[in-house]
């Protein structure tokens, strides 16, 4: 570089730039494609593990070349802009320097189309993934095909699931301070303390808490969802593998939030069947003393609002029973 | 030329005898000042507290409760009526309701204004300059506590109680500091400067707004006293509700803060529309001014959410209405969209007066004039205008409808196209330009380096497949450390380098400069950076244990946290050696700058310009070979900018 | 806010900048003005969003069992004061541009009666309010209408009363020549303000309809 002469320096800076951000931009991001992009977290466990990883590397190689371009242009200002280098000649004024139509509008159409592209690439995945393991309220509207189906027939008692049945498989997840626990409603409604999935299956988590927010995070399974109070979150997922999962919560929910986790497993279909069939045998004297299956639960006299009022009075003044009050339409 | 130097007394005989108005504050140290306001407070607080407590032992389930929050919201109230009564922010409100109107303020000289009721926007600035700071070392001390209890999966220096106090405390006292941290110094110190202003639109507003935001400090502060609070910054209900007397604190404590930045965005609005200086058309307005109204129009329209969001739940803990209890008629979620609907336009004011900053700072050391200037505020204003309609970005995973995902994915990417702008005029800026790397300079490279980071996590936020890898998470706390304290708090002390030359008449150290910033950069980053992979591999936010394999890498954070810590230390031993023991006297115009701000003498005289300037053009003609003048400084021959040195104005050299 | 025009207009030694200094602040009066309405819009606007909110989702059944209402004498009367202040002040300073001084303060003086009445039916009302604060939806945000109302009516009343005692004042300050007719800064100011505050209140008119409407009679 000390041979320009002043008068051309930095000519090609423009040229170098470009020429280097193309190659560093494909090659990392192949290498980012290829060597990295399958590894992301939280793996390839479910559906929607699989395809918010898609989405991820997506972003991530559009990302690439951006943080790369503004790094490298960093890079120029602080090696060949400098005033420390005699031969860099001085700074140019004036209109020129103020402003370039062409750049501006090329920055501002390129920024654009990227963030528009990337608006319905979002879009489109979350429909595909059927709302992407998130959590949709109390009535989805991107979900498998038989969500509404099981999801009804759940409420009503008349739900079944067996193996190869194809049918997608309801569970609640009930959130408090500072526990998850799990119920089956196609299983007479049974509570179990860890959470035990059949593989290759659609699954529906109906979640929901008992006092404050928390928010149910299967993390392999790729599924989050807040845990309201009287509020049944549904959100859905397809297991691909078997293995076991954690689960934690991530919404801050008081002093215990940091200790709120549990682990589960996803097995196969026939062993899920034994477990849950045997489950609800061992358990059936329990659960008659739970209360009966519902989509939320009034939260008890301990919870966020219980003992609220200074009379002592718990019951809420509704005047209409709340159990069961709230069904997906 | 009667008041520049004029010395008090001259100031009162010139204004004395106008009428028989009293003033609003006297001399001396019997008059009002901190301490006054001090003891204000204190007997507002016994006051207050005796006053809840006579009320509440009418109910059995409240006396004796050692719960009644009742008594802890009126003896915050009353601490904080009784501070501004002290402090003198009052008088002039109670002496109109009898017709009278307060003679002009006597002027204090010497250390003894900083402690006072003063109108003077530079005093005010060099006040909030200090308020700032308090926050912020409180708030850093917390985050050191943090990350030391976070060393160890199973080893716990807190308890978990503690600890989510803490946590709680560390976010909120940050993010109350962050939204005054440039506005309130820099911003109420140099907007008049840089529009050609001798005073504010509302100087006692203005002087309102400070007293408020350390009231504020204080206010926060007493959680701790009452027990904290376990919501974080959010305050999430039914959380809230649950949540003791401490809760008080915060919902209190946001109400005053927000009261103080309603009082900061509309004074500095109205001077920035009304005051700018024959010739400041908007097309001349500087950069930073652009970005202090785009603020201040979020700081005035988004506030005011939150004081009703803080009003509600005060009411629900101690009227017990129930505006966030589901199950007696209210939502959860009505406080998650009213907080977020204050929270994202106040993520943006924690944001626009950083572009400001840098967009002010790069032209002087790169010698070129802003590239695309208009870009820049047009970017500004799109920003603070899509900013109200993005908010349910932070509720993609809370069950809200899910048709609304789609639309706020849309708008949330869409604000990052005027986001990028700023990116585009720095770029533009440095270009080929010979850049001069002055401690400022390298602040704002800085603030590009880490801002883009900040940025682009955002738009892998706002994908709501990808939200739900990583929202809740460590993620999410690392994209908004890497826009605050990567992006602002770098600007800020950009700024700070900048200008305190100009606001103290003292250079600060190079070296140690350069060791802070150094430091601080690095540090930052080996901090931050580990906390994406540290989210993505599943640790939520706000826990005080986590997976054992997680450890290595929240121990290298935890480490480069503490050095980061140490680098304020160099800020700190920096400040203290050249502004008190070993100050260096700066030259008039150390970098060279073209702004406003430095063609007035310095120290600058009590109304900043000996004449109102009449601005002939924007103040970025750099290296311009027959640029226009900046200001006709009405006598003698118009200065050519490319010439100007700052003493040239001064009428009296 | 006069005593700082005063204090600037000494700080400038030409009458030029006598005249910007002066212009400014009256612009600052009524941007002041008119960004404080809008302040003052987002703080309605997030309670009549809680109001929406909470009746859309009805949670539990509870938005409003048995259709509770507020007393409704006690709302009626209230708004009829508020409307009256405000359209006193309407009028006032319809009367001030004519050119009649007292006109204007005997009818912001009736304002100030209105409203110092208004607000202490506010407060009394809290003693005859027939449910439960958290009883329902429509419960608590009428209690959180209440304790804003009581804001706006105060802030109404402090500003009606300011500038009425700020009138009475001036006359000696700017030579006894009736303010609406005078040239002095003081008086410049003073009909800024006047014209600010006239505006604020038919906003809070409008608003008090709508809120008045939402509360007691929807
Ligand atoms: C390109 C622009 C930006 C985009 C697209 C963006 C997007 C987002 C999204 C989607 C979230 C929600 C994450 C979640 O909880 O799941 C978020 C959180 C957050 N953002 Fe940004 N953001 C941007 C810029 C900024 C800026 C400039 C700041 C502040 C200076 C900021 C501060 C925050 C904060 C504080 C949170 C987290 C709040 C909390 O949960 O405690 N963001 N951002
Ligand atoms: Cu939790
Ligand atoms: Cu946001």
């Amino acid at each position: 570089m000390s041979l320009e002469s002043p008068k051309n320096y930095g000519e090609n800076d423009f040229r170098h730039i470009v020429t280097i951000w193309i190659v560093l931009s494909v090659v990392l991001d192949v290498l980012y494609w290829f060597l990295v992009g399958p590894h992301v977290p939280p793996g390839r466990m479910t559906s929607t593990a699989k395809d918010n990883q898609l989405d991820f590397n997506v972003l991530f190689v559009i990302a690439l070349p951006v943080l790369i371009g503004v790094w490298e242009w960093l890079a120029f200002a602080g090696l060949r802009w400098n005033s420390k280098r005699k031969d860099a000649p001085e700074s140019v004024g004036g209109p020129s320097a103020a402003g370039k139509r062409s750049a501006e509008w090329s920055w501002i159409v390129i920024t654009s189309v990227v963030v528009l592209f990337l608006a319905g690439f979002g879009t489109v995945e979350l429909y595909a993934g059927n709302g992407s393991g998130g959590g949709e309220g109390p009535n989805p509207i991107q979900q498998p095909a038989g969500a509404v189906r099981a999801e009804t027939a759940a409420i009503q008692g008349t739900g079944s699931w067996s193996p190869n049945s194809n049918e997608v498989l309801p569970v609640q997840v009930i959130a408090q301070q500072w526990k998850f626990t799990y119920r089956y409603p196609t299983f007479g409604g049974f509570e179990s303390p860890f959470l035990i999935l059949p593989n290759d299956t659609q699954i529906a988590f109906n979640v929901t808490s008992l006092d404050v927010i928390h928010s149910f995070w299967a993390y392999q399974l790729e599924v989050k969802a807040d845990a309201n109070p009287l509020e049944n979150n549904v959100a859905f997922t397809k297991t691909e593998q078997l293995g076991s999962f954690e689960v934690r919560c991530s919404e801050l929910c008081g002093i215990w939030h940091g200790a709120m986790f549990n682990s589960g497993k996803v097995v196969s279909q026939s062993a899920f069947m034994n477990w849950a069939t045997s489950t609800e045998t061992k358990n059936a004297q329990n659960t008659k003393d739970l209360p009966p299956f519902a989509w939320t639960y009034v939260p008890d006299a301990n919870g966020a609002a219980g003992g609220y009022y200074p009379d002592g009075n718990v019951t809420p003044y509704s005047t209409v029973e709340i159990y069961g009050s709230k069904q997906p339409s | 030329m009667t008041t520049s130097a004029a010395a008090p007394s001259d100031v009162e005989k010139a204004t004395s005898g106008a009428e028989d108005a009293p003033r609003t504050t006297g001399h001396g140290w019997l008059s009002q000042h901190v301490g006054t306001a001090i003891v204000g407070g204190f007997l507002g607080y016994i006051l207050g507290h005796w006053l809840g407590n006579y009320i509440g032992s009418a109910y059995p389930y409240i006396a004796n409760s050692g719960q009644n929050s009742l008594a802890v919201l009126l003896a915050l109230l009353f601490m904080v009526a009784g501070w501004l009564l002290g402090i003198g922010a009052l008088n002039y409100p109670l002496l109109k309701i009898v017709g009278r109107e307060a003679k002009p303020e006597v002027e204090h000289v010497g250390w003894s204004k900083y402690f006072r009721y003063n109108l003077d926007h530079k005093v005010v600035g060099i006040q909030y300059v200090v308020g700032v700071l308090m926050f912020f070392f409180t708030g850093g001390l917390l985050a050191m506590a943090i990350r030391t209890e976070l060393l160890s999966p199973t080893v716990h220096v807190f308890s978990a109680d503690t600890y989510i106090k803490i946590v709680s405390e560390h976010g909120t006292i940050m993010m109350m500091m962050a939204s005054s941290i440039v506005v309130g110094p820099l911003g109420n110190y140099f907007v008049p400067l840089m529009i050609g202003a001798r005073r504010m639109a509302y100087p006692r507003i203005e002087a309102f707004s400070l007293w408020t935001f350390v009231a504020g400090y204080f206010v926060i502060f007493s959680a701790l006293f009452f027990g904290g609070f376990p919501t974080g910054w959010t305050g999430y209900a039914p959380l809230q509700t649950q949540a003791g007397p401490g809760m008080i604190s915060y919902l209190f404590g946001f109400a005053v803060i927000s009261v103080g930045m309603i009082a900061a965005g509309f004074n500095l609005a109205a001077t920035i529309i009304n005051y700018r200086a024959p010739g400041m058309t908007w097309s001349r307005v500087p950069i930073f001014v652009w970005s202090i109204i785009a603020t201040a129009a979020l700081l005035t329209l988004a506030s005011p959410v939150l004081l009703a969001a803080g009003l509600f739940g005060l009411l629900d803990k101690t009227a017990q209405t129930a505006f966030y209890v589901t199950e007696h008629g209210g939502s959860s979620y009505l406080w998650e969209n009213l907080f977020w609907f204050f929270g994202h336009p106040e993520v943006y004011i924690m944001a626009l007066p950083g572009f400001g900053i840098v967009g002010e700072i790069l032209p002087v050391f790169t010698r070129k004039p802003l590239f695309a200037f208009r870009i820049a505020a047009a970017g500004m204003i799109g920003v603070a205008l899509l900013s109200f309609f993005v908010w349910q970005h932070h509720l993609f995973q809370s069950g809200i409808n899910p048709d609304m995902r789609p639309l706020f994915m849309l708008t949330t990417e869409l604000i990052s196209i005027p986001t990028g702008f700023i990116f585009l005029v720095g770029m533009g800026t440095m270009y080929k330009a010979k850049i001069r790397y002055e401690v400022p300079m390298l602040f704002c490279m800085a603030v590009y380096f880490n801002f883009l980071i900040g940025g682009i996590s955002g738009v892998f936020l706002s994908d709501v497949p990808v939200n739900v890898t990583v929202h809740g998470g460590f993620f999410v706390l690392s994209h908004f450390h890497y826009t605050i304290m990567g992006g602002l708090i770098f600007a800020f002390f950009a700024g700070l380098y900048f200008w305190l030359p100009k606001m103290t008449g003292r250079t600060m150290n190079k070296k140690l400069g350069l060791w802070h910033f150094w430091t601080m950069f690095v540090f930052f980053n080996l901090t931050f950076f580990p906390m994406f992979i540290i989210g993505l591999l599943g640790q939520p936010r706000r826990v005080f244990t986590y997976a054992r394999d997680l450890q290595t890498l929240n121990d290298f954070s935890s480490i480069a946290a503490f050095c980061l810590g140490a680098s304020f230390l160099i800020f700190v031993a920096n400040l203290m050696w050249s502004q008190f023991i070993a100050p260096q006297k700066s030259p008039a115009n150390p970098w060279d700058s073209l702004g406003l701000e430095w063609q007035t003498a310095t120290p600058i005289p009590p109304y900043n310009f000996e004449r109102i300037p009449v601005i002939m053009t924007d103040p970025y003609h750099y290296s311009e070979v027959g640029a226009p003048a900046l200001v006709d400084s009405g006598d003698g021959p118009p200065v050519h900018a490319s010439s100007f040195v700052a003493s040239s104005t001064d009428p009296d050299q | 806010m006069t005593d700082m025009i005063k204090s600037s207009q000494k700080m400038s030694d030409t009458p030029e900048e006598r005249e910007f200094e002066l212009r400014a602040h009256i612009g600052a009066i009524w941007s002041g003005g008119r960004l404080f309405i809008g302040i003052y819009t987002f703080l309605l606007a997030a309670l009549a969003f809680s109001y929406f909110y909470l009746r859309s989702s009805n949670n539990g059944l509870l938005w409003r069992p048995d259709h509770v209402t507020a007393p409704t004498a006690y709302g009626w009367t209230i708004y009829t004061l508020v409307l009256l202040a405000a359209l006193m002040a309407i009028f006032g300073q319809a009367r001030l541009r004519k050119g009649s001084v007292s006109e204007w303060q005997v009818a912001v003086w009736v304002g100030v009666a209105a409203s110092l009445l208004a607000l202490f039916l506010q407060v009394w009302e809290f003693t005859a309010v027939p449910f439960y604060p958290g009883s329902s939806g429509y419960a608590s945000t009428f209690i959180g209408y209440s304790v804003i109302n009581i804001l706006t009516i105060f802030i109404v009343l402090y500003w009606l009363e300011t500038t009425v005692a700020r009138s009475l004042r001036m006359n000696k300050e700017i030579g006894g020549v009736a303010p609406q007719l005078s040239m002095h800064p003081s008086a410049q100011s003073f009909r800024a303000n006047v014209a600010s505050m006239t505006y604020f209140l038919g906003f809070v008119a409008l608003a008090s309809t709508l809120l008045f409407a939402m509360f007691y009679l929807l």
